[in-house]
């Protein structure tokens, strides 16, 4: 019976992931003072995990293309094709994170919270930016080894990267939250 | 060299805009349901969990789905055998790894003693409850995405992930405060 195939190669995976989106979880679960002390912070945070999580799969994504065209290995992995993924990605973040956190300002107001926008905008752009550096580097990291061993990184990068990247991602808007936090 | 950073902005930045103004959305139900949070912060931990299993489910049935209907043993049908059984077990699957992670989450969160003011078999029924009306209703989205792109001559597999993982993390926080409103729970 194939529905029992399906169900036996897909739930191991799934639970796992799980198992990564409790870690991530936990994290949140650690910002309570930071989100009584910042209003409007608990907006911005489905907005930064999907932006890391769709800028990074694409990102591995279209890196696991290249390699399938030949245009990026092991041998030859700093180039310029990969210069402009990452420029790409990075400029990506940083627009997107603007606009999250311009729009986490707006909805808030519209809603009777008054949020300081200088605050909740330069904690999304730090987050954005730095969970994208970590992330990028992640990424060629995992594609590195990857094609060292000759895996295709079409099956790897994704689960890899959804997986690490919520985790990361949350540790980023902590830091930075704090960060802030203890500056403005 | 094939790859230039303003073309890669240029394609990704509509549809991340379009996403994101959803996630602001989740966010603000999670804002107007701050003290819960505050006060309870098991449903916090909860939060990437419902959204991570809701969003993997989605994308595996819209994937299993895309094939079927690129190799042919799915029709565009809402009557299709095959289809029902892809979205049966997908409820399946949701069950078993909301059971098991609901009760995973209770015990993380009774390590950070977040969870006196709720008991264990409480919690998971809300988290099930929560995970089983999220996974039906991504399961009709994806079918429809599905059905709708690959009538249009697009390819299931670009269009279904991205909707569903989207429309499932301001489902699964909406899902999360009905249920437990209707527990009495605020």
């Amino acid at each position: 019976m194939y529905a029992k195939e399906m169900a036996k190669q897909s739930l191991p995976l799934i639970v796992l992931c799980g198992l990564g989106a409790i870690v991530a979880g936990s994290t949140l679960s650690l910002m309570v003072d930071l989100f009584n002390k910042i209003p409007g912070l608990i907006v911005v945070i489905p907005g930064i995990i999907a932006m890391r999580g769709n800028i990074g799969t694409a990102l591995g994504s279209r890196l696991g293309s290249a390699y399938h065209l030949g245009i990026i290995d092991d041998e030859n992995l700093w180039n310029e094709d990969l210069k402009q993924n990452i420029i790409g990605s990075f400029v990506l973040s940083f627009l997107v994170s603007i606009i999250i956190g311009v729009l986490a300002y707006i909805s808030s107001l519209i809603i009777g919270v008054y949020p300081n926008p200088a605050l909740l905008i330069t904690i999304v752009i730090l987050a954005g930016i730095i969970s994208g550096l970590i992330l990028n580097l992640l990424t060629i990291g995992i594609i590195y080894l990857v094609f060292r061993r000759g895996y295709d990184p079409d099956n790897i990068t994704g689960p890899a990267l959804a997986t690490f990247g919520d985790i990361i991602t949350m540790l980023c808007i902590f830091g930075s939250a704090l960060l802030m936090e203890a500056i403005l | 060299m094939i790859y230039n950073w303003k073309t890669i902005v240029k394609n990704g930045l509509p549809l991340l805009t379009i996403a994101v103004i959803a996630e602001i959305f989740a966010g603000q139900i999670l804002q107007g349901n701050e003290k819960l949070l505050i006060t309870l912060p098991i449903f916090l931990i909860s939060i990437p969990v419902i959204n991570s299993v809701g969003g993997n489910i989605g994308s595996v049935l819209g994937a299993r789905l895309a094939s079927g209907l690129h190799v042919g043993y799915i029709t565009r049908s809402l009557k299709d055998k095959e289809m029902h059984d892809n979205v049966l077990i997908s409820l399946l699957i949701g069950f078993i790894a909301y059971f098991v992670l609901g009760i995973i989450i209770y015990l993380v969160a009774s390590l950070g003693n977040n969870v006196s003011d709720i008991d264990l078999i409480e919690f998971v029924t809300i988290i099930v409850l929560t995970g089983f009306l999220l996974v039906f209703v991504i399961a009709i989205v994806s079918v429809i995405t599905a059905f709708i792109s690959f009538k249009y001559g697009l390819d299931p597999d670009d269009i279904v992930a991205p909707v569903v993982t989207t429309v499932g993390d301001v489902l699964g926080i909406g899902f999360l405060f009905l249920i437990t409103g209707v527990f009495g729970i605020w």
